[in-house]
């Protein structure tokens, strides 16, 4: 293999690990405090919104009404994974479905 | 009323194991743990027109099974298996079965059989239900350039930046083995991504990342690559043949009210580069040649669609148009030297969010490959249903 692409590769494994390690030891208390100034000073997307926005990317976005409460967890688990989406956008929306159905 | 109400109860204090028992009575207690069966399912009617050879059939009746075990909040559990019918033949396969655990908001481990993250047609975009056409973009599938699925760990996660979000994916399979031509002469030098049982100690390596810079989700650029220091088999001569891929993936997506509707475009750049080596050619009389290449490939596509879901008419709401062109250039010297240009336009109708009749029409100009090159065309209607 070649140089370059040894390199390569490394580079975008320590981008990764790196990116990992600062967003796992930033502490619980910083994370709260800065979502609480979000909520203090955004006016927060709703998670219709997030929905609409989300749940579009790759195919048509069910409708909440698509699903029960219990099939909605399991769906927002596997989408969680599959389409790797951020932890606190997932809650949202979840709760919007089940919410909305 | 009671029902819905218990509902929302229960949908706020989600994950939250405290809070939870303590709630008034629900009517309806939602398990924590769950078994689904999903899947999905196509046919279609094919018309092909090869260098004036034409042909037609019924095809596809392809049916996937998807099978979600959900443990807990955490640990779930992913498999499917694909039907469907070729060469006359049932044939079965495996596409993925693998164990998911979420580690912390930020990681999530994967095991087992897994669809691989090197772009993003084949991980999201390939179920015939999400694909907005009947076919693949040239470079995926069979005879492809670009891994599909792989066994072994997965590390993945994304981080909310305030707005812009960022995905990842690091992992490590089996890797792809050579074709050295003995099976195959005329596909010496070609990777088989198929590696259930390792030829050799080397893994492979491969990740992406994702950024989606805007705080609507409306946009998404990647960079994937995988690659590895031996795809020969142990003590042959291709032992320490090396691979390395890398791929650029694109999506954007919106809702803009000037045009009235959704407007979708998606795209994927693949580039493969394995080390030479000198393959043997048998020719007729028994003689035998030694010849090598530069083994460089690449495939490309680029899709637009649009949907009027914002128009006055019910009908339109529910219509799609797309077009997609890709291309596909593989090592020149190979015996399966190829350069591919294909155009592909598709009207769609939307039934439900999952289900879609596609009604298409595509042109590939070839030289070289499998079948010698020239024109094909296609026209399929095809019925797609995810379910
Ligand atoms: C990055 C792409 C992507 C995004 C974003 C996405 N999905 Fe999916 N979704 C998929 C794929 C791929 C499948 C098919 C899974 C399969 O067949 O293996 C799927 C399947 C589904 C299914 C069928 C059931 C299942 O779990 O397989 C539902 C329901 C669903 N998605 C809902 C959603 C919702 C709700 C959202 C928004 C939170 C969402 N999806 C966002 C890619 C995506």
């Amino acid at each position: 293999m070649k140089t370059i692409h040894k390199i390569l590769v490394v580079a975008v494994v320590i981008f990764t690990t790196g990116g990992m390690i600062v967003g796992c030891s930033s502490t619980k208390n910083a994370y709260t405090a800065a979502t609480d100034v979000q909520d203090e000073f955004k006016i927060e997307k709703s998670g219709a919104q997030m929905w609409g926005e989300a749940c579009n990317r790759c195919h048509l976005a069910p409708s909440p009404a698509d699903y029960n409460d219990t099939d909605w967890s399991t769906i927002a688990l596997h989408m969680r994974v599959r389409a790797n989406l951020a932890e606190n956008e997932i809650a949202k929306i979840e709760t919007f479905l089940k919410s909305a159905n | 009323m009671i029902v819905g109400f218990g509902h929302i109860t229960y949908g706020q204090t989600y994950n939250n194991f405290e809070t939870d028992s303590v709630t008034a009575p629900e009517p309806f207690k939602p398990s924590k743990t769950q078994f689904m069966i999903r899947g999905y399912g196509h046919t279609g009617l094919n018309f092909m027109n090869t260098e004036g050879e034409k042909e037609s059939s019924y095809v596809g009746s392809a049916f996937a099974p998807i099978f979600l075990f959900k443990h807990s909040d955490r640990l779930m559990f992913e498999a499917e298996l694909e039907f469907g019918l070729e060469n006359n033949e049932l044939e079965v396969g495996l596409e993925y079965a693998d164990v998911m655990y979420i580690l912390n908001k930020n990681m999530t481990v994967r095991a087992g059989k897994f669809l691989l993250p090197f772009g993003t047609f084949m991980e999201r975009l390939h179920p015939a239900w999400i694909n907005r056409l009947p076919t693949r973009p040239l470079g995926f599938g069979h005879d492809g350039i670009a891994p599909a699925s792989g066994i072994g760990v997965e590390l993945r996660g994304a981080f909310d930046l305030g707005g812009p979000k960022l995905n990842y994916a690091v992992y490590s399979t089996n890797g792809p083995r050579l074709k050295d031509g003995s099976v195959e002469p005329e596909e010496a030098g070609m990777l088989m991504f198929q590696n259930f049982e390792d030829n050799n100690n080397s893994k492979a390596f491969g990740g992406r990342i994702g950024l989606l810079p805007f705080a609507d989700s409306s946009t998404e650029i990647g960079f994937s690559s995988y690659s590895t220091s031996k795809v020969g088999t142990t003590d042959s001569e291709y032992e320490n043949v090396g691979v390395f891929l890398y791929a650029i993936d694109f999506a954007f997506i919106k809702q803009i009210p000037a045009i009235s509707g959704f407007i979708d475009i998606k795209g994927q750049y693949n580039n493969s580069d394995i080390d030479d080596a000198t393959y043997t050619e048998v020719h007729e009389d028994g003689d035998e040649e030694e010849y090598t290449f530069d083994n460089k490939s690449n495939s490309f596509y680029a899709q637009l669609s649009y949907r009027p879901t914002m128009a006055s008419s019910d009908f339109m709401k529910k219509l799609e148009l797309v077009g997609r062109y890709s291309n596909l250039n593989t090592p020149e010297g190979a015996e399966w030297e190829e350069r591919s240009d294909q155009y592909a336009f598709s009207l769609n109708y939307w039934l439900t969010w999952r289900s879609v009749i596609k009604v298409a029409y595509q042109t590939t100009d070839s030289v070289g490959g499998h079948d010698g090159g020239g024109t094909a065309n296609g026209f399929f209607i095809h019925w797609a249903i995810g379910f």
